[in-house]
């Protein structure tokens, strides 16, 4: 994580316990975000640590990295970091939705990268729990963004049913 | 009409404080353009070549005439004095002053209306048959569905940063005037053989610099399972478009590139996964609640012809041709569908004044059952008119220059804004539109040439839909001089095609004697009742080049 970037997690700030590990560095016993290539290369090694593992679905010069890709590993993994390499690319707003509702994934979901005031409350209801956000935002800022909308039309991964649902008390 | 909620209602108030205050930062600086740009692209505020432009969102174009004299009164207040309707049923406002934005988007929402996703790579405004609940034939209102979808595909939080815009049109007639061939989805409503509704869903038609016709994706998708559908091919799009070149990035490109087979295979999977879940399966009851506000209006029991019509008719040939041309049958008895030129001779393709508007409000209001309906070639319809006041609601239409009978004629252009407005343009389009109208002024000789569509675009983004008209002309720029191209044959309705290019391009001063040589070939060539279109179909391109170019 950046030095001038903070962490706010399910709502409130939180201490940033994970490195991101370089490919060519090695293993250590601190919880660890891996490129999804080295989870898939060294599954066994990791598997074996004694250590958090995290993974990072990188965006990609074309296509992005498959969420799917992960799936034979996600009993080994307690993160997962969605990168936006953009702000317009919004790929990753599907890959964690899959992890949450196709893959049941119920560990932290961690957004880096160029991600925008109002892209927090969409992330959040597309299962994304983690946000990496410029130091200079504020706690109050962030709940602010996350409440600009009091109501949603469609389901996702969230709680909310959806208007078209709700209408009826479905 | 559908009537927001207070759900609907709120949304909207809660996306204009979100806007303010997203103006509020721009304009103390705290925010620079590069990051004000994709917000404000959200709420259909464009840079344009001279100012910001606004883009108010008319879903699938129905309009009450409380809405329509707000559009009036915003042209009035915040522009100067005119607003233009687009081929995406949309209004355009081109002068408005950014800092005042939020009060006019707030003004909008008082009428239920709001400019909420008619810009960005997002889900556009939901587009429909503008005779929708008028026209006999009709499967099922296509209003329903689209506000429908217009209701889930808003804010929607996993499809908001796709990878290029995306739109979709519904038809619920065999007759289809929605252009949904040439649509991201384009959506057909249609029956089985047990009498069920259910849709027809064709996906990766578009125009642009690559044009493709949708291919059908599937026959009949049941109506309750249409979101889920949606959302199956809206996660393929997003997960497999391309991000990495804009032109290459619409669905039309992806469904090329892996080919309809496979695309249909992805799509499949991915509905299989949604539809167990049954999230998305929208309740009966909240159907029949929308399908409510779209209930027939309350018609009289009406004899199917109108002696004092057709007195009028006898006695006045202008309006006998105006009728002729402008007015389609009802699917009620009595009744007729009124169809209203935005195509003045000699002026700009889909401009209304604040004044006219407000004169379209009160006839709506009073002759045709408080509706107005935009359509996507920039004209506007009153849906419910009875056959004893056509000449009454044609009287007042004339006095404000809004009764020129030339409906899918040669003069009723669709034209994009072209150099004169935009800044993606290589040349205008109005002056020329402007042009061919003037030139073909006389209507004994627009009836004679009969239907014959001509689509300009400024620029081979193609917004005024040229690789669908009969007759399509394309602005390119060769060295810093504006040159048109031409191209015959394309079609935007149930037929769908895209035209061919005859050849070399043309100056702005050869282009009028082009069309109008092109004219004479298909006068000469026509056979029996054919129109320019069929024409062309029968005989080819080889007879219209070869005068076209001769020496």
């Amino acid at each position: 994580m950046q030095s001038n970037r903070q962490l706010i997690k399910d709502g409130t700030l939180a201490e940033n316990l994970w490195l991101y590990l370089e490919d060519d560095a090695a293993l250590s016993d601190t919880a660890s975000i891996v490129s999804l290539q080295r989870l898939e290369d060294e599954a066994d090694t990791l598997r074996a640590r004694n250590a958090p593992l995290g993974v990072i679905l990188r965006a990609g010069e074309k296509q992005g990295e498959d969420v799917r890709r992960l799936a034979p590993f996600l009993d080994m993994i307690q993160l997962v970091a969605i990168e936006f390499p953009v702000y317009r690319n919004g790929r990753g707003f599907s890959s964690a939705r899959i992890l949450r509702e196709e893959l049941k994934f119920d560990g932290e979901i961690r957004a880096t990268g160029e991600v925008l005031f109002d892209q927090w409350q969409p992330m959040a209801r597309c299962g994304i729990n983690a946000f990496e956000v410029d130091a200079s935002i504020s706690l109050d800022q962030f709940n602010q963004a996350m409440g600009e909308f009091s109501q949603a039309y469609q389901p996702a991964s969230d709680a909310r049913r959806g208007l078209l649902w709700q209408r009826h008390g479905k | 009409m559908y009537r927001y909620d207070e759900f609907d209602h709120q949304l909207v108030a809660e996306r204009v404080e979100q806007f303010r205050g997203q103006v509020a930062r721009r304009v103390a600086g705290e925010i620079t353009e590069d990051a004000f740009k994709p917000l404000r692209l959200m709420n259909g505020v464009y840079l344009q070549l001279h100012a910001y432009m606004l883009r108010v969102a008319i879903p699938y174009g129905t309009l009450s005439s409380k809405q329509m004299r707000m559009l009036a009164h915003l042209a009035r207040e915040y522009d100067r004095g005119y607003g233009h309707f687009t081929t995406r049923q949309n209004i355009q406002y081109n002068w408005p002053a950014l800092d005042r934005i939020p009060d006019l988007l707030q003004e909008l929402a008082s009428v239920e209306m709001h400019a909420i996703q008619t810009s960005g790579n997002c889900i556009r405004n939901v587009t429909s048959d503008q005779y929708a609940g008028a026209i006999a034939d009709e499967v099922e209102d296509p209003r329903i569905i689209s506000e429908i979808i217009r209701q889930w595909s808003t804010f929607h939080p996993e499809f908001s940063y796709l990878p290029r815009k995306f739109k979709i049109a519904v038809t619920g007639h065999k007759n289809d005037r929605a252009a949904i061939k040439l649509h991201d989805i384009g959506i057909v409503i249609v029956k089985n053989a047990a009498g069920e509704i259910g849709y027809e869903v064709h996906v990766g038609g578009g125009q642009g610099r690559t044009p493709f016709i949708a291919k059908k994706m599937s026959d009949f998708v049941p109506a309750a399972q249409l979101l889920a559908y949606l959302e199956a091919v809206m996660r393929v799009y997003n997960m497999l478009g391309r991000r990495d070149n804009s032109y290459k990035a619409r669905i039309k490109i992806l469904v090329h590139e892996t080919g309809e087979e496979e695309m249909r295979r992805l799509v499949e999977a991915e509905f299989a996964k949604i539809d167990a879940s049954q999230m998305l399966t929208v309740p009966q009851e909240e159907i029949d609640r929308i399908a409510a506000y779209f209930a027939p209006p309350a018609l009289q029991e009406l004899p199917a012809a109108s002696a004092s019509l057709d007195a009028a008719r006898a006695s006045d040939t202008a309006f006998d041709h105006w009728v002729t041309t402008n007015v389609v049958s009802h699917v009620k008895p009595g009744y007729g569908i009124v169809n209203i030129s935005l195509k003045p001779i000699g002026g700009i393709p889909g401009d209304a004044s604040d004044a006219q508007m407000d004169v379209i409000a009160d006839l709506a209001e009073t002759y045709a059952q408080d509706e107005v309906r935009v359509t996507h070639e920039q004209n506007l319809v009153l849906p419910h008119v009875k056959l004893d006041d056509l000449k009454t609601v044609y009287d007042t239409l004339l006095a404000h220059g809004l009764a020129t009978p030339n409906l899918g004629m040669i003069s009723d252009t669709i034209a994009c804004p072209g150099l004169d407005y935009c800044n993606l343009a290589n040349a205008r389009s109005i002056p020329l539109a402007q042009e061919i109208s003037n030139r073909f002024a006389d209507l004994d000789r627009q009836y004679d040439i009969g239907e014959l569509k001509i689509k300009i675009s400024g620029c081979i983004n193609a917004c005024g839909h040229h690789h669908v008209g009969h007759i399509g002309i394309l602005g390119v720029d060769k060295k810093g001089t504006e040159f048109y191209q031409i191209s015959l044959g394309g079609s935007a309705d149930e037929n769908a095609s895209l035209g061919d290019i005859t050849g070399r391009a043309f100056t702005e001063d050869d282009i009028v004697d082009a069309i109008e040589n092109l004219v004479a070939s298909y006068v000469d060539l026509r056979q029996g009742g054919e129109r320019f279109i069929d024409t062309y179909r029968r005989v080819g391109m080889q007879p219209f080049k070869e005068r076209l170019y001769a020496e």
